[in-house]
């Protein structure tokens, strides 16, 4: 009981001189008033980095090689060891603008000459189970326009690597997570309508293993996925429902789930010029480090 | 021994690899595929930081994979061995080399946006880690002997009558760095199949005894180095973390300068001709005994030799002050209370501020109040107990140590694994697009020499859960494209169930008349065998030229012995290109008993295909039957039936069954 009153005394002094204006009082409150706001703004910034690097995407079906490509262009001599991969990954990569490094492999080196700029190469799982984590780069829908690796807006490109080796075998596997990309990117140029379009995203498709004996050569590749994805656009159109898709909104969902030119007979490639696509097929070989053709085509999209 | 030992990321890259014998590695990817993506194994699941015991052994095409897993940094240590050998130490060694490996080159594996992780200096340690634990399991195997060696005892002595033992062991040990450096992939069967097979009980004794006294010309490249690390054992410890190239010449180096005058090799020698003139249980004793000693021994010379082995006995023990630190920090993690009282109510205010705005660390307390609630969700959502349960685990796993982002709180972040989680767990592996899977069938491309045949279908389930229905609407959906259509009446069983079926058909005939369709029923009336029926069926079909045959069977109970045996035989006489099982969406726990039994029903080799879920309409948001089953069987949903008509069914989406589970109405 003693105690209390002095207690009291000091806190009313306390509030008293707290409350006066005076010189010190006013610099510690503006102080406070301006330095807070900053801290905070630092304080979440520095939780969610702010990303605007450009970034290519490498898609693909598992097998094909698209981790051993990120490790050949990150180390620029050889490709490291890879396994299936689980989770998607982003390595940081430059090209230079200028023709002063004109390979990856001196643009791997740290003083490659010419100007340079930087960008993300992300590597996606292939595995049928994991490759909405691809999926979900391409795509912009709502809220999940702030992806793992930065704005989807920044997306660039996106490489389809492919064992051309095994493609006869696996071709419609491949045709499908082709489809399924192709219609996704041709479902966001589309989005875009309203305001102003997103950039155009170019597809690679990169026929990897061309070292092997029984590798199709590009022409191949890129018949085959035609007449594939054709087929598949064929027997999509005549298939169920999705059991998502309510009967009101049928009539709106043909025409978008369509890959390319609607109604036409065969599907090529160039039917995707409409939505802003390009196509290429190029081949290669990461075993033997044949892949210039590819960076060539990175560097023209950066 | 070990063939292979690879630290690699979730990314995978391949961070730092040893391999003593070429391993395929399909068999990595398939251990990846099976036990972290598709979690079909017994132990699926990534656990993170468990010693390596309590991971199961993944076992593919006679390896054995021994494997464990740091969440925080992604990263897979995994080391591969024969299925025959029985290698008891490997655990410690996996365990020991993670601890090493995270407390050297953590940091760097922390850094984002690259793949690159300095570690060529790893080889050292690895060496040093693999002399030790591997001397150290032979020493205890040795001892540990008893019946089995006895009885190849007679073998090794043979081995040993064939050639002059000692000479010939010394001549080879003088230039030993030519022969290991150009030894030709081993032959496999004959050299190392000899002693390993024939006693898997002695892991490493076996390979003492051996490598003493046997031939060294007859032994493979892993055998004689099993041989090089005990031929010294004395010295392992100390040469191990050497180079294998560096290793070889220093030890022909002693061999040959030092001579026979040498002190160490006087042990060397008496041991070895010990060891030759003693037999069977006091031999191996013996053997066991004396490495013991010179385990001991070499402490005391190890140092005293050569500058090498000075650095080198450094390097062990720096491994050494790594492990013991790991191993305190984790003996004091366990139950080191948080600060005083002042510090508890700072951090409780914090954990409630970081709530709201996010960043906060989840622990397990946070997660676990949390996680119930998700449980019950999911229960509610008519999700058997078991897969919640297994879902629940998973997410907390997942999330355990996580941070969450900005102004995100934990519910949401559980929802967010979940969705995941799920959206993982129903995605098929591979794509099922039916049309095409029948046109391959039916109408072969010229290219592939296979003939054409009709694509055949059965359909299979428990009493009542609509498998007619289901396939009459199948039938109305494939008409619709055309395609001649031939059903099988295999029930035989049911009094009226043949007469449904004509009845499903006469109405199919009618409403694609138009369509261009043509369906016909195939019955042998009541009392036949199922199997046989079908069979007659298909042949029909491949005479008449229809597309697609449609095999209807009875309503069987799936814990009924008597009935589901009969299903081996159908599979096995129609030889179906897709069996689906149809489940109703009503069947609750059940439901992971029923896609069970039905999936091994089919004998060895033979699973379902796919499921039906039918009466989805009726369930509203409670479609926890799709996650049911296919958490008991890894078998993807192909259709949900939505209603009584037969355009009422629709092809499975993800997105859609994801949504309603979560929904929270």
């Amino acid at each position: 009981m003693s105690s209390s009153p002095p207690i009291i005394e000091h806190l009313k002094d306390a509030l008293e001189y707290i409350f006066t204006p005076s010189a010190p009082v006013i610099t510690i409150g503006l102080l406070i008033v301006f330095i807070v706001p900053i801290l905070v703004h630092l304080f979440i910034t520095r939780q969610t980095p702010y990303t605007s690097l450009p970034y290519i995407l490498l898609a693909g079906p598992a097998g094909g090689g698209k981790t051993s490509l990120l490790t050949l262009l990150e180390r620029g001599d050889a490709p490291a060891e890879t396994h299936t991969s689980q989770t998607p990954h982003a390595v940081e990569l430059t090209v230079s603008l200028d023709a002063g490094a004109s390979t990856f492999r001196e643009a791997a080196r740290e003083d490659a000459p010419g100007s340079h700029k930087k960008f993300y190469l992300i590597d996606t799982p292939g595995h049928g189970k994991l490759r909405g984590a691809a999926m979900a780069q391409i795509s912009k829908t709502g809220k999940t326009s702030q992806t793992q690796f930065g704005d989807s807006a920044m997306l660039r490109g996106v490489i389809y690597v492919l064992d051309a080796a095994t493609l006869d075998d696996s071709l419609a596997d491949v045709a499908t997570y082709l489809y399924h990309i192709l219609l996704a990117l041709q479902k966001r140029t589309g989005s875009g309508r309203t305001s102003r379009s997103p950039n155009a995203v170019h597809v690679l498709i990169a026929a990897n293993k061309l070292d092997l004996f029984t590798a199709l050569p590009a022409v191949l590749v890129r018949s085959n996925l035609e007449a594939e994805l054709g087929r598949i656009r064929q027997s999509r159109s005549k298939g169920l429902l999705d059991s998502g898709v309510g009967t009101d909104e049928i009539g709106s969902e043909e025409q978008d789930s369509w890959l390319g030119e609607y109604g036409s007979e065969k599907f090529t490639f160039a039917q995707m010029r409409e939505f802003d696509i390009e196509v290429d097929v190029i081949s290669g070989s990461i075993q033997e480090g044949n892949v210039d053709k590819w960076w060539d085509w990175i560097s023209s999209r950066i | 021994m070990l063939d292979t030992f690879e630290i690699l990321t979730t990314s995978g890259v391949v961070l730092w690899s040893r391999t003593y014998a070429p391993v395929s590695p399909t068999i990595i990817n398939h251990f990846i595929t099976d036990v972290f993506i598709e979690e079909k194994a017994a132990s699926a699941g990534a656990k993170d930081n468990q010693p390596t015991a309590s991971n199961a052994p993944y076992k593919y095409d006679q390896h054995t994979l021994k494997w464990t897993f740091v969440k925080e940094l992604g990263v897979i240590f995994v080391a591969v061995y024969r299925s025959l050998l029985h290698l008891s130490w490997i655990d410690k060694l996996v365990d020991n080399l993670k601890t090493i490996f995270i407390d050297l080159y953590g940091d760097q594996l922390k850094k984002p946006n690259t793949t690159l992780v300095h570690c060529h200096k790893f080889d050292e340690y690895f060496d040093q880690q693999y002399q030790e634990l591997e001397s150290k399991g032979t020493a205890k195997g040795a001892q540990a002997v008893d019946t089995p060696f006895q009885f190849e005892e007679g073998a090794v002595s043979g081995n040993l009558g064939d050639e002059p033992p000692l000479p010939l062991g010394l001549k080879q040990r003088t230039k030993p760095n030519a022969t290991v450096k150009d030894a030709s992939p081993p032959p496999e069967p004959t050299s190392i199949g000899t002693p390993n097979t024939s006693r898997p009980s002695t892991p490493g004794g076996n390979h003492l005894v051996v490598g003493k006294g046997g031939p060294m010309t007859r032994m493979s490249r892993k055998a004689r180095k099993m041989q090089h690390g005990h031929s010294a054992p004395a010295s392992s410890g100390d040469e191990a973390p050497s180079r294998k190239g560096k290793k070889a010449p220093k030890k022909g180096r002693r061999w040959d300068a030092d001579g026979f005058a040498d002190e160490d090799d006087d042990v060397q020698l008496d041991y070895s001709v010990t060891q030759n003139t003693l037999t069977s249980d006091s031999e191996v004793e013996a053997a066991g005994r004396s490495t013991a000693v010179e385990g001991v021994d070499s402490t005391s010379w190890g140092t005293t030799t050569s500058k090498g082995q000075f650095v080198l006995k450094d390097l062990g023990d720096e491994v050494h002050s790594i492990l013991k630190s790991a191993e305190e920090k984790n003996a004091t993690s366990g139950a080191t209370p948080r600060g005083g009282l002042v510090g508890s109510g700072l951090s409780t205010i914090g954990g409630l501020f970081r709530n709201v705005v996010g960043g906060k660390t989840l622990t397990k307390d946070d997660l676990d109040k949390a996680m119930k609630g998700m449980e019950d969700h999911l229960l509610k959502k008519n999700v058997a107990r078991e897969a919640a349960i297994r879902l629940c685990e998973g997410v907390e796993k997942e999330l355990l140590g996580v941070r969450t982002g900005s102004f995100e709180s934990i519910n949401a972040r559980i929802a967010k694994a979940m969705e995941a989680s799920l959206t993982k767990m129903l995605t098929p592996t591979s794509s099922l697009d039916l049309l095409r899977e029948i046109d391959a069938v039916t109408r072969p491309s010229a290219t592939s020499m296979r003939k054409r045949r009709p694509y055949v279908m059965s359909i299979v389930g428990v009493n009542g859960v609509g498998k007619s229905t289901n396939l009459s609407k199948i039938c109305f959906f494939l008409l619709q494209n055309k395609y001649k259509v031939l059903i099988a009446a295999g029930d035989t069983f049911r009094s009226g169930a043949v007469e449904q079926l004509k009845v499903h058909v006469r109405n199919l005939k009618e409403l694609t008349e138009r369509e261009g369709g043509k369906v016909e029923i195939f019955e042998k009336g009541y009392g036949g065998d199922a199997a046989t029926v079908a069979k007659d069926a298909v042949r029909e079909a491949a005479n008449e030229g229809y597309d697609v045959v449609l095999i209807d069977t009875a309503g069987r109970r799936h814990n009924d012995q008597r009935l589901m045996s009969s299903l081996e035989k159908f599979a096995k006489f129609a030889q179906p290109d897709k069996i689906l099982m149809v489940g109703e969406a009503l069947v609750g726990t059940d439901s992971v008993a029923q896609a069970r039994n039905f999936n091994s029903s089919f004998g060895p080799g033979r699973h379902l295909d796919g499921f039906i879920i039918s009466k989805c309409d009726t369930v509203g948001d409670m479609v926890g039957t799709l996650v049911s089953i296919v958490h008991a069987t890894n078998v993807p949903v192909l259709f949900v039936g939505v209603g009584q008509h037969y355009s009422d069914i629709r092809n499975f989406s993800v997105k859609w069954a994801v949504e309603k589970l979560l929904s929270n109405n």
